[in-house]
C-alpha cells in the first residue's frame, strides 16, 4: 500500500505551520531566513471554509490519475508512495488537471548549471510540485512532525490497518446497542 | 550545534523549547516536553525566532543608545554614559519642577522577564518615587484580575494549564483558542476526545466554534446580559448546588434579584440567541462533574469588562467548580509574560507579590528592604490614562520599556497627541518602532535568545529561560539599563545577574517564596502560591473552597447589563471588533521581522466581512477596501467569509497599513480603565481602483519601513564611533 498523510479536520485549528514546516523541509537547507511570499509553496495547503478548516495533500494514490495521465513518465510508484522524477517533467500540467484533489501543481524554478566554477543561469525549469512525503528525512513528514494539535497523521499499511480494526469494532458495537 | 532551553517569548502558554545555535545565530527551535507544552509547539513557537537575528525584514535591531536634542533634530548614536546621565538629568529636573507623579513607566509584559520589571517597579517607587508604573495588562486581562480580586481574591486563572483535558465541560467565552494559543487548543481537543462537552459563546465561527457541542454566536457586546441569563437558569431550574452555595458563597439574594430579569427570553432580545439554547449551554455545564470556563479579550476588551468576568466567576461558584483539580475560571493571558509584569507589581494598585500599595504595613517592609524613607501611598496612572493626562499637562515624562502603544492602544491619534504633548520620552526596546519615533530618548536593550531570566505562564507557574546567543552591537540588559539610571539619579543599585534579583523578590513576596532558581532548573514549573521552600507549588487555588477574601467565602455579583459606547449609525452602520491571528503577535516588531511569519501575512492584513455584508457594498473577497470610524480611516483587505457574524467586521491590530487601532474608540471599563476594543461604529467602502490601492498600499507600507530604519540608520551613520 502506499503510504499517505492524512489530516483530521475535528482536530484542525487552521493555523498553518504544517504548511511552513513543508516548505522548510523542501528549501534544500536554506532555512526561515529563505522563505518570501513568492517564493512559498507548501506541498500541504490548509483549506477554510464556512465549516471546516483541515489541510490537503496528495494521497499517494494507488492508481493514481497523475501517473496515468503523464506522457513522459515522469511520475512513478517508489517507495511505497508517488513520486516525480523531476529532469523528467515537461511542466504540461496534466497530471494537475488529472489530480481529483487539487494537490498537484507545476511549479518553474531557476535552472542553472556549473561550469569551469561559474554558475550560469539556464532560464526556468518546470517541476510537477506535489507531497514526497519527506522522502530521506530520517524523522518522516515534516508536516506530521509540528502539527500543535496532532491533526496530520502518516498512514502506512499498520496504521491504516489499525484504523480499520478500531471502526469495525465501533460499528459492532454500535450494531449490538441497536439490537439491543 | 549548541541548544540552549527557553520558554516561547510569545503566547501565555509557556511552551518549553530549545534554541538551536549554529555559529552564534539562532538557526531553529525544536519543542521540550515542558510541563504545559509537553512536547508540542505551534507556527509561532517553531518559526518565530529569527527576529533575533535582525533580519530586518520589518524594522531594525537597535544597537546603541539615540538621542535627539529637540523634537525636530534627527536621532544621534551617543555612549551609554550620555545617555543615561542625559535621562537622569531629565528625569530628576521634571521630577524637581512638577512632583514624582509627574513621570510614568511601564514593565514589559514580553521577552524581558520578570527579573526586569521588578527592577522596573522598584525604580518608579523607589527611585521616582510614584506608583505611576503599568503593563499592557491594562488593555487586556486588567478586568480579569480586577474582578477575580472582588469575588474570590485571586487575579489568576485558578487551575493549570494541563488540567484543561480532563475537565468534563469547557465553557469557552470570547476566547479564540485556537489563534490565541494553539497548544491550549489541543488541550480542549483532547478534552472532548475523553468525553468533555464543550460550549462555545462567541459571535464569530471562531475554530473552537466548529468543534463545539453547543455553540451560542451571541451578539457584539451583549456578553453580561448573556452570562446573567445562565445565573438566571441555573437558579430558577435548580441546577446550582446549593450547599455549596450556602457553605462558600455570599451575597447570593442580591444577586438573585438582579439575575431573576434576565430570563432566556428576555435575555433573547439582546443577546439574539434563542432561549432554549441559552436553557442548554446551562443544563450541560451544571450537569458536568467538572467544568472550565476559559476566556480571552472577547470578555475583558469591554466597557463592562469586570462586571462580566465577575458575572462569569459566578456561574463557577454556583456550581461548586472550583477548589479542586480540573475545574476553575481560566482568564488566559495573550501574552508571554503579562501574568508576570503583574505578578512583579508592575502596577499602580500593587507591589510584587499582590500586596496593595494602600497597606502602610506593606509599605514600610518594602521601604525598609529598599533602603528608603517612605514609598508613594497613592495609587498610580493606568496606561490608558496617558493621552488625556498628557494633554491636560498633568503627566510630563514616559519610559515606556518593550511596548508600542503607538501601534496597540486604541485611538492612535489620541495616542500620537499625547506622546507630542509630553516633554521627555524613554524608549527601551530592542527594536525601533512606531512609539520609539516619538522618543528623545531610545535605549537599546538585549533580546530574548540573549539575556536568562523568569516568566510567568498563563497558569502562574514560573518558568525560567536562558540565553542561546550573544548580543551584537552596544545593547545591554533592561535590568541593568535600569539600575545604571537609578544610580545615576543618586539611588545606588547594582546586580551581578537575575538571580540576585529573584532572591530579593522572592525574600519580599510570601507566594513566591518558596520558588528558587534550582526548583526551577531545567524544565521545572514551579506554580505559585509557593510560601516554602519545600513545596512544589500550587496547582489550583482555593483548596478546600477557602476564598481569599475577608470571610473566605466567594462573592456572587450580578449587575444590569450596559450597551456598548460607540454608536451605530447610518454613516457608520458596521460594528468593528479587534481580533488576533495566529502568526503574528502583539505590535509585530518581533513576527514582522520572521521570514516564514511574514510570508504568511503581510500588510494590509484583513478585515473579514460576512458575504451579505460585502455584497450589499459591492466588495468582492480579497478586494482593498476603505474602513473609516469617528476617529480615523484606513486601508484593509476584505475577507469575505461565512464565518464572521452579519453586521460586524474583524481586523488584526498589528498591521501598520491596515491599522485598526486609527478606528477604535477610547472609552474605558471604570474600574479596569480596559478600552473597548470589541466594538467601534465603523464603514466599510469599496475602492473602484483596485490598482491605485495595491500601490498606494506599498508605498506607504515603504514610506513608513523607510522612516524607521533611515532614523537608525542616520544615527550610526552620524556617530561611528560608537556603530
Amino acid at each position: 500500500m502506499n503510504r499517505f498523510v492524512t489530516a483530521n479536520p475535528s482536530k484542525c485549528i487552521g493555523c498553518r505551520t504544517c504548511e511552513v514546516a513543508c516548505a522548510l523541509a523542501h528549501s534544500d537547507g536554506a532555512g526561515v531566513e529563505g522563505l518570501a511570499p513568492d517564493t512559498f509553496k507548501p506541498r500541504i495547503r490548509m483549506v477554510r471554509t464556512a465549516d471546516v478548516s483541515t489541510a490537503v495533500m496528495c494521497h499517494h494514490c494507488e492508481d493514481a490519475p497523475c501517473v496515468n495521465a503523464c506522457p513522459n513518465n515522469a511520475i512513478v510508484y517508489r517507495q511505497n508512495s508517488v513520486q516525480v522524477e523531476q529532469e523528467r517533467c515537461l511542466g504540461c500540467k496534466n497530471c494537475v488537471l488529472a489530480c481529483p484533489f487539487g494537490v498537484m501543481d507545476v511549479v518553474t524554478v531557476p535552472a542553472v548549471r556549473q561550469f569551469a566554477g561559474m554558475t550560469m543561469s539556464l532560464g526556468v525549469k518546470a517541476q510537477a510540485h506535489k507531497c514526497d512525503l519527506c522522502v530521506g528525512r530520517d524523522a518522516g513528514p515534516a508536516c506530521v512532525s509540528v502539527c500543535p494539535t496532532n491533526a496530520l497523521t502518516l498512514m502506512d499499511r499498520e496504521a491504516m490497518d489499525e484504523t480499520l480494526r478500531r471502526r469495525r469494532e465501533r460499528a459492532a458495537l454500535e450494531a449490538a446497542e441497536v439490537a439491543a | 550545534m549548541e541548544k540552549h532551553m527557553a520558554v516561547c517569548p510569545y503566547c501565555g502558554t509557556g511552551c518549553k523549547l530549545n534554541l538551536l545555535v549554529e555559529g552564534g545565530k539562532v538557526v531553529g527551535a525544536e519543542p521540550l516536553n515542558g510541563v504545559t507544552n509537553e512536547g508540542e509547539l505551534c507556527l509561532k513557537g517553531y518559526f518565530g525566532y529569527d527576529f533575533i537575528n535582525d533580519t530586518k525584514i520589518l524594522t531594525p535591531r537597535l544597537r546603541n543608545p539615540m538621542l535627539r536634542r529637540s523634537r525636530d533634530a534627527a536621532f544621534e548614536a551617543v555612549s551609554w554614559d550620555e545617555a543615561i546621565q542625559y535621562a537622569a538629568t531629565k528625569l530628576s529636573a521634571i521630577k524637581a519642577k512638577y512632583g514624582p507623579d509627574s513621570i510614568m513607566t511601564t514593565g514589559s509584559s514580553r521577552g524581558t522577564g520578570n527579573e526586569t520589571n521588578y527592577v522596573m517597579q522598584k525604580f518608579t517607587r523607589a527611585v521616582l518615587g510614584t506608583n505611576n508604573v503599568d503593563n499592557c495588562a491594562r488593555v487586556c486581562h486588567g478586568p480579569s484580575v480586577a474582578g477575580l480580586q472582588v469575588t474570590l481574591g485571586n487575579g489568576a486563572m485558578s487551575n493549570s494549564i494541563p488540567e484543561i483535558e480532563h475537565t468534563k465541560c469547557v465553557l469557552v467565552f470570547g476566547y479564540n483558542v485556537a489563534d490565541s494559543h494553539p497548544v491550549i487548543a489541543k488541550r480542549i481537543i483532547k478534552a472532548k476526545e475523553r468525553g468533555a462537552k464543550i460550549i462555545v459563546c462567541d459571535p464569530r465561527k471562531i475554530e473552537t466554534a466548529r468543534l463545539a457541542d453547543l455553540w451560542l454566536p451571541l451578539n457584539n457586546g451583549s456578553n453580561m446580559a448573556l452570562v446573567n441569563a445562565f445565573a438566571n437558569v441555573l437558579i430558577n431550574e435548580g441546577l446550582y448546588d446549593k450547599e455549596y452555595v450556602a457553605n462558600h458563597t455570599e451575597g447570593f439574594d442580591e444577586y438573585k434579584a438582579i439575575v431573576d430579569k434576565y430570563t432566556p427570553e428576555y435575555a433573547e432580545a439582546i443577546t439574539g440567541l434563542p432561549a432554549e439554547d441559552i436553557r442548554e449551554a446551562m443544563r450541560i455545564y451544571a450537569a458536568a462533574p467538572s467544568a472550565t470556563i476559559l476566556w480571552g479579550m472577547g470578555v475583558t476588551q469591554w466597557g463592562q469588562g469586570v462586571d462580566v468576568v465577575k458575572g462569569l466567576s459566578g456561574l463557577a461558584l454556583l456550581t461548586g467548580n472550583l477548589g479542586r483539580p480540573n475545574v476553575g475560571v481560566g482568564p488566559v493571558r495573550g501574552q508571554n509574560n503579562v501574568q508576570g509584569s503583574c505578578d512583579m507589581g508592575v502596577l499602580p494598585t500593587e507591589f510584587p507579590g499582590y500586596q496593595k500599595v494602600t497597606d502602610p504595613e506593606v509599605r514600610a517592609k518594602f521601604a525598609k528592604a529598599w533602603g528608603v524613607e517612605s514609598l508613594p501611598d497613592q495609587i498610580g496612572f493606568r496606561l490608558t490614562d496617558v493621552p488625556h493626562l498628557a494633554e491636560t499637562g498633568k503627566l510630563k515624562a514616559m519610559y515606556v520599556m518593550g511596548e508600542d502603544p503607538a501601534q496597540t492602544e486604541p485611538d492612535l491619534a489620541l495616542v500620537r497627541k499625547g506622546f507630542e504633548a509630553m516633554e521627555f520620552v524613554i524608549v527601551q526596546d530592542i527594536f525601533m518602532t512606531k512609539t520609539a519615533m516619538f522618543a528623545d530618548l531610545i535605549l537599546p536593550a538585549t533580546s530574548w535568545g540573549e539575556h536568562e531570566g523568569v516568566f510567568s505562564a498563563a497558569d502562574r507557574s514560573f518558568q525560567r529561560f536562558t540565553k542561546a546567543v550573544d548580543a551584537k552591537g552596544d545593547v545591554k540588559h533592561d535590568w541593568e539599563i535600569i539600575s545604571l539610571l537609578a544610580t545615576a539619579m543618586g539611588y545606588p543599585m547594582h546586580y551581578d545577574n537575575t538571580k540576585q534579583i529573584w532572591d530579593e523578590l522572592r525574600e519580599l513576596c510570601p507566594i513566591f517564596y518558596g520558588v528558587t532558581y534550582e526548583k526551577m532548573e531545567g524544565l521545572g514549573a514551579v506554580p505559585w502560591p509557593c510560601r516554602d521552600l519545600d513545596s512544589a507549588g500550587s496547582k489550583y487555588l482555593y483548596e478546600g473552597n477557602v476564598f481569599q477574601r475577608p470571610g473566605g467565602k466567594g462573592l456572587l455579583f450580578a449587575t444590569e447589563w450596559r450597551p456598548p459606547r460607540d454608536q451605530l449609525t447610518e454613516e457608520f452602520p458596521l460594528i468593528l471588533c479587534t481580533v488576533r491571528e495566529v502568526g503574528h503577535y502583539s505590535c509585530r516588531s518581533m513576527t514582522g521581522n520572521c521570514a516564514a511569519l511574514q510570508t504568511l501575512a503581510d500588510e494590509p492584513g484583513y478585515v473579514t466581512i460576512n458575504p451579505k455584508d460585502a455584497k450589499a457594498l459591492g466588495i468582492r473577497d480579497q478586494e482593498l477596501v476603505w474602513v473609516s470610524s469617528r476617529r480615523g480611516k484606513v486601508i484593509s483587505r476584505a475577507s469575505v467569509t461565512d464565518r464572521t457574524n452579519k453586521g460586524a467586521v474583524y481586523m488584526t491590530y498589528q498591521w501598520w497599513i491596515g491599522a485598526c487601532n486609527e478606528l477604535t474608540i477610547h472609552a474605558v471599563d471604570p474600574i479596569a480603565k480596559t478600552p473597548e476594543y470589541k466594538y467601534a461604529a465603523v464603514r466599510v467602502e469599496a475602492i473602484a481602483d483596485q490598482v491605485w490601492a495595491e500601490n498606494h498600499v506599498q508605498q506607504e507600507y515603504a514610506k513608513l519601513k523607510g522612516g524607521l530604519s533611515n532614523a537608525v540608520a542616520r544615527a550610526t551613520k552620524k556617530a561611528p564611533a560608537y556603530a
